[in-house]
């Protein structure tokens, strides 16, 4: 199943030429929602969304708007759109390509951020000549960058993220030596993955808290 | 020396300030499209820096297209990455919340090409995960990096190809064409009996990331 994903503002021709010229299309995803200090918005978008459902109906090609609570949550909206792709890979379907032209601008950035961490074929629309231009993305893939030792400590970081957890405690927790973790998380920081903060009770101590991005990074690796 | 780069236009004050009150540094430097540079919002900008005895530099861009802007933006990144009075390397914070969508966007794809730390500020602040000092490059071996520095951007006959990567040897280099064919990296054509290598769009990219950190490095 050939699949495409989008992201919709006001304009159903940032996203429709995409659905056009891709082949083979059976499905198309896209992402849209209203922000309610923007007037025009709640006529503009639902008449946006119902040409591209319309589009996709005559065409026969099964649709799935999803609608996003706050276009301007940035972190949310790339969880949300990095899980999705996730599990149509998950399910087998290619997806063939995400057009990142629509929405609001944190929308559009999300969308792209996503496609960088998944490697998806990704397309922007020129707002006024509606031509099509392919992005050379480069999959960042993080098992490669970071090394396993690295991405353990991120991981059981962020499975503790409610703890306060110091560099003695957390190498007991991966099983290594104080040295070794040490070593490691001067490397994370050096990557922006961790930080070291003051312990709350103990002015000595300093404990080791993962980047709100690690998450994002991670994606549900969990 | 800590530099704030941060994406902006008319109207984007609050996001701006909001960069500025939790993003630690020295020097500012707005980034934009189209900029009014006697536009209310940029004026009390440099009024605040003036405040703190700083001066607030701007980089104009052209929004010609979304891949010139990249390279805009890249190269704007690659300025400021170096202290030009003592050699020593700046600290670069990029904040993509500012400007037309077209910008941010091209900035979070020049921040991933470049290993920038980069945050989009609007109304909470969110560090978006592109490693500190990791580019396209770290993805490839040092030799898969000089069969794509000695391609370029034309296009090699094979026999040119492996004689460039001399002192590697025909089965090596042939080895590492495999290697970034299957990665959609290169691409070969055969054309009055010869064999022609070229980089895919993807490989230019590479290419790019290559050349970005030599000219930061140097």
């Amino acid at each position: 199943m050939v699949v495409i994903f989008g992201t919709l503002g006001y304009r159903p021709k940032s996203l429709i030429p995409t659905i056009r010229s891709t082949p083979n299309v059976d499905k198309v995803v896209f992402y849209y929602g209203i922000d309610p200090a923007d007037k025009e918005a709640s006529s503009k978008v639902p008449e946006a969304r119902k040409s591209v459902v319309d589009y996709c109906k005559n065409m026969k090609i099964a649709v799935d708007p999803v609608e996003l609570p706050d276009v301007y949550d940035f972190k949310n909206i790339a969880m949300r759109i990095r899980n999705d792709i996730r599990k149509h890979k998950r399910d087998g379907k290619e997806i063939a390509v995400f057009n990142i032209a629509g929405g609001t601008k944190p929308t559009s950035s999300a969308a792209l951020l996503a496609c960088i961490l998944e490697g998806i074929p990704t397309v922007y629309v020129h707002d006024r000549t509606y031509e099509e231009i392919h992005l050379p993305l480069l999959r960042m893939e993080y098992n490669e960058v970071l090394s396993k030792e690295e991405q353990e400590i991120l991981r059981t970081l962020l499975k503790n993220r409610t703890k306060e957890l110091t560099e003695v405690e957390l190498a007991s927790l991966v099983n290594k030596h104080k040295a070794t973790v040490n070593h490691h998380i001067k490397n994370l920081i050096a990557k922006g993955a961790v930080r070291l903060e003051k312990h709350n009770q103990d002015a000595r101590k300093k404990i080791v808290k993962i980047e709100e991005s690690a998450e994002l990074l991670l994606g549900d690796d969990l | 020396m800590r530099i704030l780069i941060s994406t902006f236009r008319e109207g984007d004050l609050e996001k701006l300030t909001l960069a500025m009150r939790r993003l630690p540094y020295d020097k500012l430097v707005i980034l934009g499209t189209e900029l009014d540079t006697g536009s209310a919002s940029l004026s009390t900008v440099k009024k605040l820096e003036e405040m703190a005895g700083h001066e607030v530099e701007v980089d104009e861009l052209d929004e010609e297209d979304f891949l010139t802007l990249v390279d805009e933006v890249s190269a704007v990144l690659s300025k400021y990455s170096l202290d030009p009075k003592t050699n020593s390397r700046n600290s670069i914070t990029l904040n993509i919340s500012g400007g037309s969508k077209l910008l941010g966007d091209a900035s979070l794809f020049a921040a991933f090409r470049m290993g920038i730390e980069t945050y989009h500020c609007e109304n909470r602040v969110t560090k978006l995960p592109v490693i500190r000092g990791v580019t396209a490059r770290d993805r490839f071996t040092p030799m898969q990096l000089d069969l794509i520095a000695a391609i370029g951007r034309g296009q090699v006959i094979y026999e040119d190809l492996v004689r460039l990567m001399e002192p590697a040897s025909k089965q090596s280099t042939d080895r590492l064409i495999r290697e970034l064919k299957k990665q959609g990296i290169l691409g070969s054509e055969f054309r009055s009996s010869r064999i022609f290598v070229f980089l895919s769009d993807t490989g230019r990219e590479v290419l790019n990331a290559i050349r970005l950190g030599e000219t930061a490095n140097s």
